[in-house]
């Protein structure tokens, strides 16, 4: 009994630590998160999914996509861009000041700062812009690194470990809804190699009535719609608190 | 047969009751001072907000943008907050029977900004109508004793918030206007508003 009492007590410590490493710090430390807002912007982030695309979640982990592909984008680092946006009244100042600087390897906020510190001294107006960069961004899979805020509707969160296809973070930024239902239809369409299995079975032959031309005569079922909905969701574009990169202005975009 | 086996385990080790050498325990002291360091460089103390490539929340701090339209944005936010959130709310809504919303205003959300811009610089007294209701309050020339560059911050802000999207005001268009308008009474109601030219 001594040495059951033994086994007991190893195996309770055993499980009770990695309990408090898996479940109990990420909760001390995520668990109360909620919305934001976006970064010098009064608009809430995360906004809850539409109601298809909260269907297509299920879809999602039902089709298994997350065997294949990940929804999350890493940051390796960030740079700073200097953008001189005005010389202002004494030009030439500015100008023979731009000339003697030495603007390579200006990589950290104080480099960007000091430059920017010394232009404003001598009259003219500068930005500075924050640039993340990475392997995953250059790749054009996101604008920034993934933060928790970006799964806070999702039940259960699909992180994904294995990039077998591409990340789907930000498949909604550059797809848009006739490439994914071809896509999901038959992958060799639109990506020559691609190895995805086909997803026929989102798909039905059409009413003699539908919307699609005859030289296309399939359309999605209701799952095939709310999965492609919620693909379309995954757009995490705007900066935050935790997350900050220079956007454009809103107003400014338009112009 | 076990009994060889256990005598040459015992005496396999040289001598009994043996302690570990010295220089092991100063080295695992080396590891975890080494160890403290690098967790203190790197973890960001777990903070929730602070992600690879940040190692610390100021560091992360000093990575916000802060120059251009979003330093306009983020300081008129600021004001906001400060001066006139008491009365038309953090959100922009209104509080009935201190003052009208702003978010969705037909006042503010003008491509022109001549009538808006000049609210907090006079004040404003009598009836306007917002959102298809009457409002007929007063409120004290709020924004006068800001900067140009402050005020214009402000305009912006409201300008393009809580689904605003018009366009942003510069400190030059809020000097142009105080020039125009020094020492104007103000506004009186609707009339007063549409008197100036937009």
């Amino acid at each position: 009994m001594k040495t059951g009492f033994r086994i007991f007590l190893g195996a309770f410590v055993a499980l009770g630590l990695s309990w408090c490493g898996f479940v109990l710090g990420p909760a001390l430390q995520l668990g109360t998160q909620g919305q934001t807002t976006v970064l010098n912007s009064s608009d809430i982030y995360p906004n809850q999914r539409p109601g298809d695309a909260t269907l297509g979640l299920q879809v999602y982990r039902a089709s298994g996509c997350a065997a294949c592909h990940t929804t999350q984008v890493g940051q390796d680092g960030v740079v700073c861009d200097v953008v001189l946006t005005s010389k202002g009244s004494n030009p030439s100042a500015v100008e023979s000041l731009i000339s003697t600087l030495k603007l390579t390897g200006i990589t950290t906020k104080e480099d960007a700062d000091a430059v920017s510190a010394k232009i404003s001294a001598a009259g003219g107006k500068s930005e500075t812009h924050i640039v993340p960069t990475g392997p995953d961004i250059s790749r054009g899979w996101g604008l920034r690194h993934s933060v928790a805020e970006d799964f806070l509707w999702d039940n259960p969160v699909q992180l994904g470990s294995i990039r077998v296809g591409p990340d789907l973070a930000n498949v909604g930024l550059r797809r848009d809804e006739h490439w994914l239902y071809v896509h999901l239809y038959d992958p060799r369409a639109n990506v020559t190699n691609s190895i995805m299995p086909s997803y026929k079975y989102l798909f039905t032959v059409a009413q003699a009535t539908n919307q699609f031309p005859s030289s296309f005569d399939m359309e999605p079922t209701e799952d095939g719609r709310n999965l492609v909905a919620y693909l379309l969701s995954l757009r995490a574009d705007v900066a935050l608190h935790d997350a900050p990169f220079s956007t454009a202005p809103a107003a400014a975009a338009k112009k | 047969m076990s009994e060889p086996v256990k005598e040459s385990l015992e005496t396999s080790d040289g001598q009994k009751g043996s302690t570990a050498p010295a220089w092991i325990f100063a080295l695992t002291l080396l590891f975890l001072f080494a160890g403290g360091v690098y967790f203190d460089h790197r973890s960001g103390w777990f903070d929730p907000q602070v992600y690879a490539p940040y190692h610390s929340s100021d560091e992360l701090e000093a990575y916000q943008p802060k120059s251009g339209a979003a330093a306009m944005f983020a300081e008129g936010k600021k004001q906001y907050g400060m001066i006139c959130a008491a009365c038309h709310g953090d959100d922009g809504l209104g509080k009935p029977g201190q003052a009208p919303p702003l978010a969705g205003s037909e006042w503010v959300t003008t491509s022109s900004f001549k009538r808006v811009e000049e609210i907090p610089q006079l004040g404003l007294t009598g009836e306007v109508h917002v959102g298809g209701q009457a409002w007929s309050l007063q409120m004290a020339p709020m924004g006068a004793a800001l900067s140009d560059s402050d005020l214009a911050a402000v305009l912006t802000y409201i300008r393009g918030s809580w689904g605003n999207k018009a366009s942003a005001v510069s400190d030059t268009d809020v000097k142009a206007m105080r020039s125009l308008v020094a020492g104007h009474a103000p506004i009186s109601g609707e009339s007063g508003l549409n008197a100036i030219k937009e």
